[in-house]
């Protein structure tokens, strides 16, 4: 007969079956739990009233599963991207040869579409000021009810909140398509689309 | 037992193996739980998580697909840095040549554009998700507030990147976007000056982006989002469900 090799067990010495006692029960060999018996607790009932429903599930795989796959098709997304689509290049820099239109990276066009209408000082420091500080303070002025999470029950957050990132996606997409030579107001299916990432 | 599988066998059996990995492939729960637990990578997650966290249409995977991006950007971005020199009369040349004759250097310098424009725009869509989940109220504030910071470091590492392939997109675009930091009232030419190292974009302006760019942005952003990961998870894992 062949032996089967098992692992080292601390054998635990046996206790007289009738007179094992719930600690008895619990004592297993230490190879087999990660923890120890460090204090024993009066127990409040001997039935538990409440016992919170258990919402929860393992780590590994569900939630692995899920970020290995969207990264996969992510990555995917990007060598698609990186193999068809050049990234832009035009000639080299020179500071004496305006471009027919310089525009700003498309995250700052909403606040270049703002200097078209505002002051600098205003377009340019205090609109993103205000954006930046006043996202910042979210959380500190909105004191209402910490539970409502839901967008129904919490109407004003959600409408204001939607109004500046519609303004905002408005003068960017402005920015982008609708601005031409001399970032004078053009329709981009007639003169051409004057923009590159 | 084909000779594969004795191969198979014989690796998982290995000394080298065993050390490598401390137990076999998890398959029951206690397993899973070590299994997260005891990795260096995967213990940034909790052993459970609450279910409704794990439905793709709860958080559309958007801080965790920023991060990845972060990742991809540092790898390709290392890459291309082999190959770059911050230069005003260098610069634009080795960008040509990463794309012409340096091995996979049109594709790097491509998915390193992609991804960067991607990254900001993640971060974006993943703050308009935190905030219609109200997931920024007691106790989240001030992880709020660190995601703020991290979404204005991922705009300006952004933004220093794109001056670096120094052609006339990148100057006139980082031309614009300078002159309106120059209208900051108080310190307007001084903070302009700062940031250009001169009075127009230049060897200086180059040089600045550059070391922005690839150190200190980057470093900044690195331990900030340490703080994000790890206060998600004091602050009792993922908000919800709704």
């Amino acid at each position: 007969m062949a032996e089967t090799q098992s692992p080292p067990e601390r054998r635990v010495t046996p206790v007289d079956p009738s007179r094992r006692t719930e600690i008895d029960k619990q004592r297993v060999p230490m190879s087999a739990r990660p923890y120890r018996l460090l204090a024993l607790v009066k127990q409040d009932a001997v039935v538990r009233v409440q016992k919170e429903p258990d919402d929860t599930v393992m780590t590994w795989p569900h939630l692995l599963a899920i970020e290995f796959l969207s990264a996969a098709v992510l990555s995917v997304f990007l060598l698609l991207m990186g193999l068809f689509v050049n990234a832009p290049l035009e000639d080299l820099a020179n500071g004496n040869v305006t471009p027919e239109v310089a525009k700003a990276p498309w995250y700052f066009l909403g606040l270049q579409e703002m200097l078209a209408y505002f002051h600098p000082v205003v377009a340019g420091v205090m609109v993103p000021t205000f954006l930046l500080v006043g996202a910042a303070l979210i959380p500190y002025v909105d004191r209402g009810d910490v539970l409502a999470h839901k967008p129904s029950e919490r109407k004003t957050a959600v409408v204001l909140f939607s109004l500046f990132a519609i303004l905002g996606l408005l003068v960017t997409f402005i920015g982008i398509f609708f601005r031409g030579a001399g970032y004078a107001i053009t329709l981009p299916w007639v003169t051409g689309l004057h923009f590159s990432l | 037992m084909s000779f594969l599988e004795r191969v198979d066998q014989g690796i998982r059996r290995s000394v080298v193996f065993r050390s490598l990995f401390r137990q076999p492939y998890p398959n029951d729960e206690r397993s899973r739980a070590y299994a997260v637990m005891n990795n260096v990578f995967l213990h940034i997650h909790p052993v459970r998580v609450r279910q409704h966290a794990v439905k793709f249409a709860y958080t559309f995977c958007l801080g965790g697909l920023s991060f990845f991006l972060f990742l991809v950007l540092t790898v390709t971005g290392v890459y291309l840095m082999f190959f770059y020199v911050p230069s005003a009369t260098q610069a634009y040349t080795d960008i040509l040549q990463i794309q012409s004759s340096v091995a996979f250097g049109l594709l790097t310098r491509n998915i390193h554009r992609w991804a960067a424009h991607l990254m900001v725009f993640f971060v974006f869509l993943h703050m308009m998700r935190v905030f219609y989940h109200g997931a920024y109220k007691p106790p989240r504030e001030f992880n709020w507030v660190v995601g703020v910071v991290l979404l204005f470091l991922t705009i300006m590492l952004s933004f220093t990147g794109y001056l670096l392939p120094w052609d006339q997109i990148a100057y006139w675009a980082i031309t614009i976007g300078t002159n309106m930091a120059g209208y900051a009232p108080l310190f307007n030419t001084p903070s302009k000056f700062i940031l250009l190292g001169g009075l127009e974009v230049g060897q200086n302006t180059l040089l600045r982006f550059y070391v922005l760019h690839i150190v200190v942005f980057p470093l900044v952003a690195a331990i900030f989002m340490a703080v994000h990961f790890w206060r998600i998870r004091k602050d009792g894992g993922i908000s919800g469900p709704l």
